[in-house]
């Protein structure tokens, strides 16, 4: 019996070993019956109740269709023919549908993934101001003080009492003045660089060189008043969640793809440097309205720039361009400008301790 | 007519362009007819698949990358066929994912070892500025070498287990240690030779991974020896050599003069502040180095990669079923610099065209002579390994 034209025709694989047989697909209310193509004979008769596609036509170039528990498999390549069974075996309907048209998936798909990278980035930008706060503080002081101890190592410390207590006493004075509600821990090492800053947690480093390079207490103060404003505005969190979501992005962007993960890389740090000089600015502003608000000398911040200025001419900042991780210290030297008004940052007794910790 | 003494390629393809490298058969015989295998997919519906999982990566923080890959392989393992019969995938992301979390677990294991040793063992006796964290990341990068030549193996023993032709799974035996062990020590000496033994390593890297491979209870067998080769290799090494003099000279040259002719100042000031200027001078210069780089070197990288993957593959059978191709150095060169550079130069959103050319350079350039006889290909013996690739995710760069 020769297959009649307008027939459904497809190939057979028994799933027992590699042949290939062309059968002819005819239906009946309860059953699928495979025929051969060549002498009719009987090849399966699949029971439509215990029929299975394999795949779906967005994926596969043709869904199989199978037995259930069964290897065997019938492919029907053509799509017209595909639709013909769906219809009459409404069970298997997923067989005749249509490949989706790529190109409104495209637009769709791609629509929403702009979409996505827009609120993502809008999301890092704006989101890590709201949420850094609400990281609990255990966690903040934990990861902060893993990362002293990588920078600290085996490093001296400043351990004069006297200067110690003095400088943490105006660290969290100052921060109680932003309503901090956390302690701040301020710990000297002993050497170079110049340099100071902020951990998670209120963790705050100050290296001695800095203090040998500052000229009177309230010059001092002006560091650390611009330290105690990366604190309390959560910068080293929001560092970090600004970095990491800009890495998902490139990552998610680039499929994982090796050398553009490194141009990503780059343009990750570049993102978080650019992040740095905003955070440095902000700092800055911060201390110095934090000192004005508690009636203390607020031009310290900008004379020590002035001195690093001084010590660099060059302004190191200024030379790295987009590379700096701070804005160029002569801009904060004019932005920081404030009048020597109000009471000194510490006491000269104060002063005395703090400058002879390091010996 | 066979070699009896073992596997031998087949006749040269139809309109072979290059020289062929192909064992002459002179009695080719109508069970011998050639074919080649179809590649129908369309680069539109590869790029709806991708673009989906790019937004799921976004979205679940790159979680979704296991379904992704597995949709992908779907695509084009079903869009891929020979003699008629196109492969299926049947892979799932929650394989991949599992295998992934089992390699982050042993890592784990191995790190936590690691810091017992450190600490119990050599904490007081480091040397200075020496962390547990650098000793951990150490110690894996030491044992990343291996493992992901362990990796790959299992990979493709893994994919191979999920992908089936005519209702046929295929399978890999064989140890992935072992072939890790094998392929380090032959990198190593590589290598240690100034990579004279590069013929020594493709020859017996590709064989393992060919001649374990099964469809069904139909191994492949692999015939090549790298004495075959080695006078190819040895022209190209010494060309190399001579082209990587020539072009690091003008590179040389050509960088030392514009900053001779500019000054150091302005060239600090130019890439510290860059402008529209600096940005065109990096292309241009990026353009030079590539057209420098894309005539010296490329061409001979090609030409030899091209001879190297035709003799792999005309030296390979299954059973009945010879393989053969007449790549040429331009169609490496596609395949390897072009490819790479749309990638590049498209920062990533060009992959699924890389992946369509890729697929149809197989497909128009893999010739199959003879058929199998299904009758005689049964399920293959081995268990399907349950999990998927988790190694080569985590140390090497697993495309598809």
């Amino acid at each position: 019996m020769p297959a009649a034209p307008g027939t459904i025709h497809g190939r057979y694989y028994d799933g027992k070993s590699a042949c290939v047989r062309e059968v002819f697909v005819v239906t009946t209310p309860g059953e699928v019956i495979l025929r051969d193509l060549g002498d009719s004979s009987l090849v399966a008769r699949w029971p439509i109740v215990e029929l299975g596609i394999l795949g779906d036509s967005e994926h596969e170039a043709v869904p199989l269709l199978v037995r259930g528990g069964d290897e065997a498999r019938l492919a029907i390549e053509d799509a017209e023919q595909r639709r013909q069974l769906a219809t009459a075996v409404p069970e298997i309907a997923a067989i005749g549908a249509r490949k989706p048209e790529p190109a409104g998936r495209i637009l769709q798909w791609g629509g929403a993934l702009v979409a996505a990278i827009g609120l993502f980035w809008f999301g890092i930008q704006t989101g890590s101001d709201t949420l850094a706060p609400m990281v609990p503080y255990g966690l903040q002081a934990r990861l902060g003080e893993s990362v002293y101890r990588a920078i600290a190592g085996n490093r001296p410390q400043c351990d004069g009492q006297e200067g110690l207590a003095a400088i943490n006493q105006f660290a969290n004075r100052v921060a109680a003045e932003a309503g901090y509600d956390h302690p701040i821990s301020v710990r000297v090492l002993k050497g170079g660089p110049v340099n100071a800053f902020t951990l998670p947690g209120g963790t705050m480093i100050l290296y001695g060189d800095l203090i040998a390079l500052t000229k009177d207490g309230d010059e001092l103060g002006g560091v650390i008043a611009h330290e105690i404003g990366h604190a309390v505005l959560y910068h080293p969190i929001k560092g970090l969640a600004r970095q990491y979501g800009t890495q998902q992005i490139l990552k998610a962007l680039t499929g994982g793809y090796s050398d553009i993960g490194t141009l990503g890389s780059g343009g990750a740090l570049l993102a978080a440097l650019r992040n740095g000089r905003d955070f440095e600015r902000e700092a800055d502003e911060e201390g110095v309205s934090l000192l004005e608000k508690l009636g203390l000398h607020a031009d310290g911040m900008s004379r020590f720039f002035e001195e690093l200025l001084k010590a660099e001419p060059k302004d190191a900042a200024k030379a790295a361009g987009i590379w700096s991780d701070h804005p160029p210290t002569a801009e904060r030297v004019e932005a920081t400008k404030r009048p020597a008004t109000g009471a000194p940052d510490f006491t000269p007794a104060e002063w005395t301790a703090i400058k002879s910790m390091c010996r | 007519m066979q070699d009896p003494s073992g596997p031998a390629g087949p006749p040269s393809p139809p309109a072979s362009r290059v020289e062929p490298t192909l064992i002459p058969q002179p009695t080719a015989s109508a069970a011998l007819a050639p074919s080649r295998p179809v590649y129908d997919g369309k680069l539109g519906e590869l790029y709806a698949i991708y673009l989906r999982h790019l937004l799921l990566m976004l979205l679940t923080l790159g979680l979704s990358r296991f379904w992704g890959r597995t949709r992908i392989r779907r695509y084009l393992w079903n869009h891929f066929s020979i003699l008629g019969d196109r492969f299926e995938y049947r892979g799932r992301g929650l394989e991949l994912m599992i295998g992934f979390l089992i390699v982050v677990a042993i890592l784990a294991v191995w790190a936590g070892v690691v810091w017992a040793i450190w600490h119990f063992g050599f904490r007081d006796r480091s040397a200075p500025g020496l962390d547990i964290i650098d000793v951990v990341f150490l110690s894996i990068g030491l044992i990343g070498v291996p493992l992901a030549f362990v990796g790959q193996y299992s990979g493709l023993r893994y994919k191979l287990s999920r992908t089936r032709w005519r209702g046929i799974r295929c399978a890999m035996d064989g140890s992935a240690w072992s072939y890790g062990a094998l392929a380090t020590g032959l990198t190593f000496a590589n290598a240690m030779t100034a990579r004279l033994l590069t013929p020594v390593v493709s020859v017996n890297l590709a064989r393992p991974r060919i001649a374990h491979a099964h469809v069904g209870t139909q191994g492949f067998e692999f015939a090549g020896r790298a004495g075959d080769i080695y006078g190819r290799y040895v022209g190209y090494y010494f060309l190399n050599i001579g082209a990587w003099i020539v072009a690091v000279g003008i590179a040389v040259a050509a960088v030392t003069g514009s900053i001779a002719r500019l000054g150091g100042a302005e060239f600090e000031e130019a890439f510290t502040h860059p402008g529209p200027k600096l940005f065109l001078t990096i292309a241009v210069a990026a353009f030079a180095a590539y057209l420098l780089f894309g005539v010296m070197i490329l061409p001979l990288r090609c030409w030899w990669r091209a001879y190297l993957y035709r003799y792999l593959v005309s030296h390979t059978r299954a059973g009945t079923v010879l393989f053969a191709t007449a790549l040429t150095t331009r169609q490496m060169w596609g395949f390897l610099v072009l490819n790479y550079l749309i990638v590049m130069l498209t920062l990533g959103l060009g992959w699924p065209w890389v992946i369509h050319r890729t697929m149809r350079l197989i497909a128009g350039e893999l010739w199959v002579y003879g058929e199998p006889d299904g009758a005689a290909i049964g399920q293959p013996p081995q268990r399907p390994p349950r999990f998927g690739e988790g190694l080569l995710d985590m140390f090497d760069v697993s495309s598809i």
